[in-house]
C-alpha cells in the first residue's frame, strides 16, 4: 500500500463507481455553514450526504467543569446564541435542582416571556436563512429585520441583545421595566400583520411552494426511530414538546398549543414555525396579563446578601450578585433537565461532587440530534434540493458542535 | 483645406452607423451605463421591498448611484488569478469570447430608422444567433477552469441553453410570421399596434425566454450560488469576474432592445430630435428597454429560484408548446387581419 492510499482518510475513500461525482460543500462556502457535507451525485441525483461536523467545536462541556457552576451560564449562551434564553434555561433548571431551590412565581413568568422572545427571534433567523437559501432576498431581509423588534424586546427585559444571562439559580436578573407590556403588545400586532405578508411573499408564493412541497420527507415513524426533536420532528406528526413534557418556567399555567403537521416535508417544517410564532406571541400575551407581583430572586439568596444590596435589588429590580454567589458551592449528586428550544429539545445532565466547579457536565443540544437527517433524507433528491432541506431542518452548526 | 476634410470625415465616420451605432448608442457606452445604473436599480429596487436604503454611500447625494463604478474600479485593481489546475489558454481565452459574443448583437439592432450597422432582411436571426454563441463561451469558461462547482455550472448552462433557445427562436418565428419579415426596421413599421397586442402568447414566451438566458431570478440557476457558489464563474477574480457578472445584464439588455423592438412597436413614436441627428430618436427605444430590464430586476425581490429540472421541464413542456401555438396564432392573425 502506498502512503498516499494510507493518508487517505475514510470519509474521501469514493463510494460507489467513476460516474459518482463528489462534492465538498464547506466550510468555505457561501450555504455550508461551519461545517462540511461531503455530496456525491450520479448525475443531479444525489446519492449520498457526508455532514462532516466539528468544525466549530469549543469544548463547550469541559470549559464548563473547569468554572464555577453559575460562570457557565453566560459560557454555554455561546452555543446557540440566537436563542441564548432557551438553551440555558435547562442548565439553570438543573442547577436549581442540586441547589434545592425554587424561583419565585414572578420569575416563572418572566422566564416564560424571554424564552418566547428567544423562539420567535430563533424561528425567523431560521426562516431567514431558509429563504436566502432559495435565493429569495426579501424573505432573509424581512425575517432578519423583523426579528430586530424580538431583540429589543429582549434586551429591554434582560439588559443584552443576545446574551441575556437571564435566568440565575433562584429566579432573574432583571425586573419587567415600565411600560413593557405596550411595548411587547406593539410587536405582537405587528408580527401578526407580517406573518400574513410573509404567507404572500414566501409562503403561498407558487414559486416557493413548488421548491418546498413534497422535498425531504421525513415519515413519523422514521423521526422517532431517529430520536429527531422540536419542529422538524412535529411537523411529521409527532405531538412532543418539552414544554409539556417536563413542567417548567410557566408553561403549566399558561394555554398554549403545539402545533403539528402531517405531511414531513419541507414545506411543513417551514409552515409549523410560522404556527409556533403564533402561538409564542399568544403566550406573551398571557404572560403579561397574567404575571404575579412579588420578588423575582428566591427568599433564600436574598437573606444572603447584605441589607444595602438587599435594599437595592428590591428596590431596583435589578439583581446584583454578590462575589460569594459565584462561589456558591453545588450539593454533591446529580440532576438533569430539559427545555424546549427553537431548534428542539436540549437536554442537560449536571454531576456534581460537592465542590463549587461542576464535576460533569453533558449537553445534547436539538441540532446535534437533528444532524442526522441530513444523511436520510437527502438521497434521491436533486442537487438544487440540498439548500431547500438544509433550511427547513433550521440546522444552527456552533450548536451541534458544542 | 485639406485639413479641414479630414477632420469632416473623422466626424462623419463616428457619426455613421457602422461606428455609432456599436460603439456608443446603442453599443458599448451605452451598455456600460446601463450596466452600471441597471445593477444599482435592481439593489435599489430590493433595497425599497426589502425595507433597506441599498448602496449610498458612494455619491450619496444621488442615491448611490456610482457604486457599481466604484466596485468595477476594485474589480481593476484586484489580481487576476489563473488557478494551476485550469487549462490556461481557454481560461484566458473564454471569457474575451463571451464578451465578443454579447456584443455581438448590437451589430444587427437599429437604433433608428435607418440607422444599424449592418441592415440584413434577416437582422432578427442575426441577433439570436450572436446571442446565443455566448453559453458556449460560458461552458468553455466553466469547462477550463478545472473546478468542480464550476463544470456543474458549465452543464447547467448547457440544459438551460437547451430549454430557452427553441422557446425564444419560435417565439421570433411567430413575430416574423405576422410581419413578414426578420428585418428589425421593416418590423417596426409594420406594428400598426405593438406586437404585444398582436400576439401576447408569442411576447409572453419570448420574455420567460429572456429571463433564462440572462440568468436572473427566477432563473439564475448556472450562478446558484447556494449549490455551486458562482458556477462557471467561481474561478475568476479581478476585472474578469466582473465581465462574468456583467454578461448577464450585457444579453438581458440585447434581449430588452429586441423586446421593445418586436413587441413594443421599437421607436414609434418617433421623436422629432430624429431630424437633428438619427440615434437621438432611438431614445424611445432605449426608455421602453430600460422599462423592460427595470420589470425583470423586480422579479428579484418576488420569487426565489426554481431547481434545475423545473426549469427544464417548463421549458419544453410547457414554453415551448406555447411557443408553437404562438406560432399558429400569428398564422391565424395573418390569414384574418391581414389576409
Amino acid at each position: 500500500m502506498s502512503t498516499s492510499e494510507v493518508v487517505r482518510s475514510r470519509l474521501l475513500a469514493r463510494e460507489g463507481g467513476e460516474e459518482v461525482y463528489e462534492l465538498f460543500i464547506g466550510p468555505q462556502h457561501p450555504s455550508s455553514g461551519h461545517m462540511r457535507f461531503i455530496v456525491r451525485l450520479d448525475g443531479d441525483v444525489i446519492v449520498s450526504v457526508d455532514p462532516d461536523i466539528g468544525y466549530v467545536h469549543r469544548t463547550m462541556e469541559k470549559l464548563a467543569e473547569g468554572r464555577e457552576a453559575v460562570k457557565a451560564i453566560p459560557l454555554l449562551e455561546r452555543m446557540t446564541i440566537i436563542d441564548s434564553h432557551n438553551v440555558t434555561i435547562g442548565l439553570v433548571r438543573a442547577m436549581e435542582k442540586l441547589l434545592d431551590v425554587e424561583p419565585p412565581p414572578r420569575a416563572r413568568y418572566l422566564r416564560t416571556l424571554l424564552s418566547e422572545i428567544n423562539r420567535i427571534a430563533s424561528h425567523l433567523y431560521g426562516i431567514g436563512i431558509a429563504g436566502i437559501m432559495l435565493n429569495h432576498s426579501t424573505m432573509f431581509m424581512w425575517a432578519f429585520g423583523d426579528r430586530e423588534v424580538w431583540l429589543q424586546l429582549a434586551e429591554e427585559l434582560s439588559g443584552a441583545r443576545l446574551t441575556h444571562t437571564y435566568s440565575i439559580p433562584g429566579g432573574v436578573r432583571r425586573d419587567l421595566p415600565q411600560g413593557f407590556a405596550d411595548r411587547a403588545e406593539k410587536a405582537v400586532r405587528y408580527m401578526t400583520r407580517r406573518l400574513e405578508e410573509y404567507a404572500k411573499i414566501f409562503l403561498e408564493n407558487p414559486q416557493v411552494r413548488s421548491r418546498y412541497e413534497g422535498v425531504g420527507v421525513l415519515k413519523r415513524g422514521e423521526a422517532s426511530r431517529l430520536g429527531i426533536v422540536g419542529p422538524n420532528l412535529r411537523a411529521s406528526g409527532v405531538k412532543y414538546d418539552a414544554r409539556l413534557a417536563e413542567d417548567y418556567a410557566a408553561y403549566s399555567e399558561v394555554s398554549f398549543e403545539v402545533p403539528t403537521l402531517e405531511e414531513g416535508d419541507a414545506y411543513a417544517r417551514m409552515r409549523l414555525r410560522i404556527e409556533e410564532i403564533k402561538q409564542s406571541m399568544s403566550i406573551i400575551l398571557q404572560v403579561l396579563r397574567k404575571v404575579p407581583e412579588g420578588p423575582i430572586f428566591a427568599e433564600k439568596y436574598l437573606k444572603l446578601l447584605p441589607p444595602k444590596l438587599r435594599e437595592q435589588v428590591l428596590s431596583t429590580g435589578r439583581v446584583k450578585l454578590p462575589a460569594l454567589f459565584a462561589s456558591m458551592k453545588l450539593p454533591a449528586g446529580e440532576a438533569v433537565a430539559r427545555a424546549e428550544m427553537g431548534h428542539g429539545e436540549i437536554f442537560y445532565h449536571l454531576i456534581s461532587d460537592g465542590s463549587a466547579k461542576p464535576y460533569r457536565l453533558r449537553v445534547v443540544t436539538p441540532s446535534f440530534r437533528n444532524v442526522i437527517l441530513f444523511r436520510y433524507l437527502m438521497p434521491g433528491h436533486r442537487f438544487m434540493d440540498f439548500p431547500a432541506i438544509y433550511g427547513s431542518l433550521d440546522y444552527f452548526p456552533p450548536e451541534a458542535d458544542r | 483645406m485639406m485639413g479641414m476634410g479630414l477632420l469632416e470625415w473623422v466626424l462623419e465616420l463616428l457619426l455613421s452607423p457602422q461606428v455609432f451605432a456599436p460603439v456608443v448608442f446603442p453599443g458599448l457606452v451605452t451598455a456600460l451605463v446601463v450596466l452600471l445604473t441597471i445593477i444599482w436599480a435592481e439593489r435599489k429596487i430590493a433595497a425599497r421591498v426589502q425595507m433597506r436604503v441599498g448602496p449610498l454611500y458612494v455619491t450619496r447625494r444621488f442615491g448611490g448611484v456610482l457604486q457599481m463604478l466604484a466596485d468595477g474600479t476594485r474589480y481593476m485593481f484586484q489580481e487576476f488569478i489563473i488557478p494551476e489546475t485550469s487549462d490556461k489558454g481557454f481560461f484566458v481565452f473564454a471569457p474575451v469570447l463571451a464578451l465578443a459574443a454579447a456584443i455581438l448583437p448590437f451589430a444587427f439592432i437599429p437604433a433608428a430608422p435607418g440607422f444599424a450597422p449592418v441592415k440584413h432582411p434577416l437582422a432578427a436571426l442575426g441577433v439570436l444567433a450572436s446571442l446565443s454563441a455566448a453559453p458556449l463561451a460560458v461552458l468553455l469558461m466553466g469547462w477550463s477552469s478545472g473546478n468542480k462547482f464550476a463544470i456543474q455550472g458549465a452543464v447547467r448552462e448547457a440544459f438551460m441553453t437547451l430549454a430557452y433557445e427553441a422557446v425564444v427562436f419560435l417565439s421570433v418565428l411567430a413575430m416574423g410570421m405576422l410581419y413578414g419579415t426578420l428585418d428589425l426596421e421593416e418590423a417596426v413599421y409594420r406594428q400598426v399596434i405593438p406586437g404585444l397586442l398582436l400576439n401576447p402568447i408569442s411576447a409572453f414566451t419570448f420574455f420567460v425566454g429572456m429571463v433564462m438566458s440572462a440568468g436572473r431570478l427566477p432563473f439564475d440557476i448556472v450562478e446558484g450560488e447556494q449549490e455551486i457558489v458562482a458556477g462557471p464563474y467561481v474561478e475568476y477574480s479581478g476585472i474578469v469576474f466582473g465581465i462574468g457578472m456583467g454578461l448577464a445584464y450585457l444579453k438581458l439588455y440585447a434581449f430588452s432592445l429586441l423586446f421593445s423592438i418586436l413587441y413594443l412597436s421599437g421607436w414609434e413614436p418617433l421623436l422629432p430630435l430624429y431630424s437633428v441627428y438619427p440615434p437621438l430618436g432611438g431614445l424611445m427605444l432605449f426608455v421602453k428597454a430600460y422599462a423592460v430590464m427595470l420589470f425583470v430586476a423586480f422579479l428579484r425581490s418576488v420569487y426565489g429560484r426554481y431547481r434545475l429540472d423545473q426549469a427544464l421541464r417548463a421549458g419544453w413542456r410547457i414554453f415551448l408548446p406555447l411557443a408553437l401555438a404562438s406560432v399558429m396564432f400569428s398564422a391565424f392573425v395573418k390569414v384574418v387581419a391581414y389576409g
